[in-house]
């Protein structure tokens, strides 16, 4: 017969068990830490492969509960801080990963890793300032550590200081050539400030160099689109689709440069991953377009006042509330309780900061009221009709949660054949270049009433300016039809 | 028998197997075990047991079982892994190999095991550590030789491979996969003729097996002078040895218009010729008359060209998992209509599954389409009106789908690197190259080469191939062209290197040479759209055709000459221009841009219309009553 032994060195057992964690193989790292564990008494190192194995397999209470237990047996190691410091930021207990950091900071002074954990974790706290010297030490130790100076270069921009954030992206870029990472940070951080340019030059010298990455020819299409060049846009656009298949955001960018068949509306994911990017900039970049819808809610929800007797105080819902500026706009008239609901976390975090909204629910719109039961007076849709081609499903969804006297206003973009292209005998709608939906006048008044609303207002309105020139848009004010129950 | 022994509980396993009651053969293994839980062949016993009762999800439920109480028992973690990979997955089954073989490092099986599994799954370099390890065990198994050697040459190191398969060989001759093996390993060194000697005596060895004729088929490609006659001869043999087993009727409804499902069957959807030359055709078909199912290895999540494939299948079965008669069947359940063969008797190729018949209609792409398959279930064969013209259609089993551009159609990388200036008006001297596999070049090339360096006065040719990685096999080329007379100073030989690096260093070149009989494929698109053109010299069977059909797809039919005489001569007379080359160059990548050789949407449709083409025919066909076309 032939019999098989474990004849294994426990300590090359465990040195493997290491290799196959850092390769992603959990399958194979867990039955040989399972082994390893029969034959060597437990130590500090085995209790970090099983958190990291935990970690690996998303069972983080499991890896938490090991470090605690290591922790408790030997406080003074720093790599079972720095572990611990690492997962607590992941699981959002900022105040541990911030002890465990400085406490892996204490053990070793001169250990990078330990001052960039506590680095990230003062930034969660709302501390950039302290992050900014915690990081730039950890820089200066690991000065090729790329994620460190990502780190750094977040830190530094919370810390109100953009030019030097985009210094320290740069002068990674300059040092690494392809830390792929920092390279998307900047381009991304170009266009969120808008230095077109800038971000296409950064995305342009990504690809000279070779680089292999949807990320990246999104981006550089992005930017490319921003100041015009759309011919270009496509190219990148296209570029992005093969890296990126199955990524809806690129998929819908491809799509607005009118390479791909148009789907009927902006997929939620693309819309987080958009908004989430633009999150703490939205404010200052809208108010800089010349963003005028929240100053012509503002002028319907006092008209809807007026027309009340008595002036009711209805619940009003905002749909795709985002940072919160239609809030800002009506917050001081005699409202109800306001509901906001948008896509992006990043985008309601930055409006539960205002302290203007009631209830705040993360969730794409269209599911959103599709699952609601509710039903309130005034529902306002400012800016984010936009990013629905066919609006029958979105106009169904609104009239079922209207109160019977109840308003709703939105505004979308317009489009106009000589400014736009005639379009063929179809939609109504049309894919504009930077993935939003615009629509023609006809199509609006068709399907509003075919959905069960009558027009209150209709209202030709600059939505905002771009590159120089006014977006035109519609303000719509519709109220439930007489016949319709 | 001594109940508490449990060898006799095996041996009375075994005998039951032999009687053909697995089931109490199952149990006999299974009281076995018990009484000794380290025992490998007991343990590989019950798989087989299980495998036979179709008990294979429960055999698998009691290993777990036994390796969470017992996980320092690598038998029990070995027969796990067994059952994994049979039961198709490959990823777990490799974790449960390399767990048994970490935990015994001394035992050969365990380790044997994972080299195979690694190397089914197409991780080469985690196989080849393994069988060498396994090798270091049993240094006289001639398996785990074999085996390796095999690895080895899919990494594309064919000398190491060939030395150890002559070893084999001074051992024994009378192996013909041994001989199979050393004969693709000899073809890739550049020796063709020997190659195909060695697969006439594997054929010689064993007359009636398809392994010695698959090797052929795969060798006279290469060789110089072997006729479209002999090769589809040779095709025809191979093909007639394929088994066919008799299959539920094929319930496709004959519909000319409807929606179709078209099946790709590969080994290949992924950054390899398939993938560079098929996908921008798949992507374009019109998914509204086209449904596309993968049956196919996928290559995983970091290869971009797979990522691609797997976004336009609307289904994926894994073709690895499944036998030839079992893959067959489950292409007719998935409802295939139009199946198109992208792997022909390449390696990962499933020309026998073919045989079984997938569906109605077959197709033959790229994909080891070195010639006509000489398959009689194979229907149709995608081609041009250059790699096909009408006086060569009767070396062809298939029928002919001749699209009205190239057959193929080139999806550039977008990391390719910039043109440069033509390398001639810099250096003073013209560069020649070659970018092809070595077993492309023939004696006969190496000639025609050495006559051309001799008329253009200072020229130097650069041959850039993976096997020139390896310094005996350099230094063997380099002495082939010593012995025509050419000064070594002038060849330049370069190995293996990524794809953008390679694809760079045609900034060095300023003509390429096609080699011939085997013309080069992908290689010309890529030097086209790296700006250099390449010199054709075409032959008789479709390999020998590529690249007419790239260039002439480009616009750039002035580069292919007529026979090996013209070739000389037209090299040296397009040496002679260098404005013009310099010219051309400056505006080559646009003007491939431009042409129908990258023009998805374009082959898209025509793609789409040869496919429609067939399916009616079948249609038509159907009607004026053939019987069973699972028949034909």
């Amino acid at each position: 017969m032939d019999m098989v032994h474990a004849t294994a060195d426990p300590l090359a057992l465990v040195r493997r068990v290491g290799a196959l964690i850092d390769a992603g193989r959990c399958g194979a790292a867990g039955p040989l830490l399972a082994a390893a564990r029969q034959l060597i008494a437990p130590s500090p190192e085995l209790s970090q492969l099983a958190a990291r194995l935990a970690e690996g397999q998303g069972t983080l209470d499991l890896a938490r509960a090991e470090l605690d237990a290591a922790i408790e047996a030997v406080p003074d190691h720093i790599e079972l801080r720095k572990q611990r410091a690492s997962l607590c930021q992941r699981m959002g207990d900022l105040d541990r990963a911030a002890r465990d950091a400085a406490e892996a900071v204490i053990l070793d002074g001169s250990d990078p890793e330990a001052k960039a954990l506590l680095g990230g974790a003062m930034l969660s706290l709302g501390r950039a300032r302290d992050a900014v010297v915690c990081l730039s030490e950890a820089c200066s130790i690991a000065p090729a550590n790329a994620s460190f100076r990502e780190a750094l270069a977040i830190a530094t921009e919370a810390n109100s200081d953009p030019d030097g954030a985009l210094a320290i992206l740069r002068s990674g870029l300059s040092a690494e050539g392809g830390a792929l990472n920092l390279r998307n940070a900047a381009i991304l951080f170009c266009i969120r400030h808008r230095r077109y340019s800038l971000a296409v030059a950064l995305a342009e010298e990504g690809r000279v160099a070779g680089t292999v990455d949807a990320c990246l020819f999104g981006l550089k299409g992005h930017a490319e689109s921003s100041l015009g060049q759309h011919a270009a846009a496509a190219d990148s656009y296209a570029e992005a689709l093969k890296l990126g298949p199955h990524d809806p955001y690129v998929r819908h960018l491809v799509a607005s440069s009118g390479l791909l068949p148009g789907a009927g509306r902006a997929p939620p994911d693309y819309l987080r991953a958009v908004f989430d990017g633009y999150a703490d900039r939205f404010d200052d970049h809208l108010i800089a377009l010349g963003y005028q819808i929240p100053g012509a809610i503002r002028r319907v929800v006092t008209d809807y006042l007026g027309s009340t007797s008595g002036g009711r105080r209805g619940p009003i819902l905002d749909l795709g509330c985002g940072t919160g500026l239609v809030g800002v706009a009506i917050a001081d008239l005699p409202i109800g309780a306001l509901t906001g609901v948008d896509v992006s976390s990043r985008m309601l975090a930055e409006a539960a900061a205002k302290g203007l909204y009631e209830t705040l629910e993360e969730a794409d719109i269209l599911a959103w009221l599709t699952k609601e039961v509710g039903s309130w007076d005034l529902i306002l849709a400012a800016d984010v009709v936009c990013y629905f081609g066919t609006l029958e499903p979105l106009l169904r969804a609104v009239r079922a949660r209207l109160a019977p006297n109840g308003w709703f206003a939105f505004s979308v973009e317009e489009h106009l054949p000589e400014a736009g292209g005639a379009l063929p005998d179809g939609p109504g709608w049309a894919l504009h270049r930077q993935g939003r939906y615009a629509h023609t006048q006809a199509y609006l008044t068709e399907t509003v009433r075919a959905a069960g609303f009558s027009a209150r207002e209709m209202r030709q309105q600059v939505i905002r300016h771009e590159g120089g020139a006014p977006v035109p848009g519609i303000l719509m004010v519709v109220e439930p039809a007489a016949s319709v129950h | 028998m001594v109940p508490s022994d449990p060898a006799a509980w095996d041996r009375l396993g075994l005998i039951l197997m032999a009687f053909g009651d697995p089931g109490l053969a199952y149990a006999a293994f299974t009281e076995g075990q018990v009484l000794a839980p380290l025992a490998l062949d007991i343990a590989l016993h019950g798989v087989e047991a299980a495998t036979s009762t179709g008990t294979l999800l429960g055999e698998l439920a009691r290993l777990d079982a036994r390796c969470t109480n017992d996980p320092l028992n690598p038998a029990a973690h070995t027969a796990r892994g067994v059952v994994l990979e049979r039961l198709g997955h490959h990823a777990a089954a490799i974790d449960a190999l390399e767990v048994a073989s970490a935990l015994a490092p001394d035992a050969p099986l365990p380790t044997i095991l994972l080299g195979g599994v690694l190397a089914r799954c197409n991780r080469l370099n985690e196989a080849e550590a393994a069988l060498r390890q396994a090798r270091g065990l049993d240094p006289e198994n001639p398996r785990i030789a074999n085996d390796l050697a095999a690895v080895l040459m899919r990494l594309h190191r064919h000398g190491e491979a060939r030395a150890i398969l002559l070893d084999l060989v001074a051992g024994s001759r009378d192996a013909a996969s041994v001989l199979c093996n050393l004969a693709t390993a000899t073809a890739c060194q550049g020796l063709q003729a020997e190659a195909v000697d060695l697969a006439d005596e594997a054929i010689t060895i064993e007359p009636d097996s398809v392994l010695p004729w698959r090797t052929l088929c795969n060798a006279l490609p290469y060789l110089d002078g072997s006729s479209g006659e002999r090769l589809l001869a040779a095709s025809r043999a191979c093909a007639q040895r394929l088994s066919r087993e008799t299959l539920p009727a094929l319930s496709n409804t004959p519909n000319p218009d409807r929606r179709l499902t078209v099946g790709l069957l590969s080994g290949s959807l992924r950054s390899h010729p398939v993938g560079w030359l098929t996908v921008a055709g798949f992507e374009t078909l019109d998914p509204d008359a086209f449904r596309l199912v993968c049956l196919a290895r996928d290559a995983g999540p970091a290869d971009p060209i797979a990522s691609r494939f797997r976004a336009i299948a609307r289904d994926w079965i894994d073709a690895d998992a499944l036998g030839d008669g079992a893959l067959a069947q489950r292409a007719r359940e998935a409802g295939v209509d139009v199946l198109i063969d992208l792997g022909g008797y390449g390696d990962a190729g499933r020309m026998p599954a073919c045989a079984h018949r997938l569906a109605p209609v077959q197709i033959k792409w790229v994909g080891m389409q070195n010639h006509s398959t000489g398959l009689p279930e194979m229907d149709w064969f995608l081609t041009d009106r250059w790699e096909t013209p009408a006086e060569l259609e009767h070396l062809y089993s298939e029928r002919l789908l001749r699209l009205p551009d190239g057959y193929v159609c080139y999806s550039p990388p977008s990391y390719a690197p910039e043109v440069a200036s033509l390398p001639a008006l810099a250096n003073g001297f013209v560069t020649f190259g070659c970018f092809n596999n070595l077993a492309k070049i023939t004696p006969r090339v190496v000639q025609v080469w050495a006559r051309i360096l001799a008329r253009v006065p200072g020229a130097r040719l650069i041959l850039k191939t993976h096997q020139f990685s390896d310094p005996d096999t350099a230094a063997w080329m380099l002495n082939a062209f010593t012995r025509q007379g050419v000064d070594p100073g002038r060849i330049a030989l370069r190995g293996a290197s990524r794809h953008r690096a390679f694809m760079a260093e045609y900034n060095d070149i300023d003509i390429a040479l096609d080699p011939f009989p085997y013309s080069s494929g992908l290689t010309t698109c890529e030097a086209l759209w790296m700006g250099v053109p390449t010199l054709v010299h075409a032959g008789e069977i479709f390999a020998a055709r590529h690249s007419l059909s790239h260039m002439c797809n480009a616009g750039l039919a002035d580069w292919t000459a007529d026979g090996a005489s013209d070739y000389e001569f037209l090299a040296v007379a397009k040496a002679s221009d260098i404005g013009a080359l310099a010219e051309l160059r400056a505006g080559l990548r646009a003007r491939v841009k431009a042409s129908p050789l990258t023009d998805a949407p374009r082959f898209g449709a025509n793609l789409g219309a040869a496919i429609r083409f067939a399916w009616r025919a079948w249609c038509r066909e159907r009607q004026s009553d053939i019987p069973d076309q699972s028949t034909r």
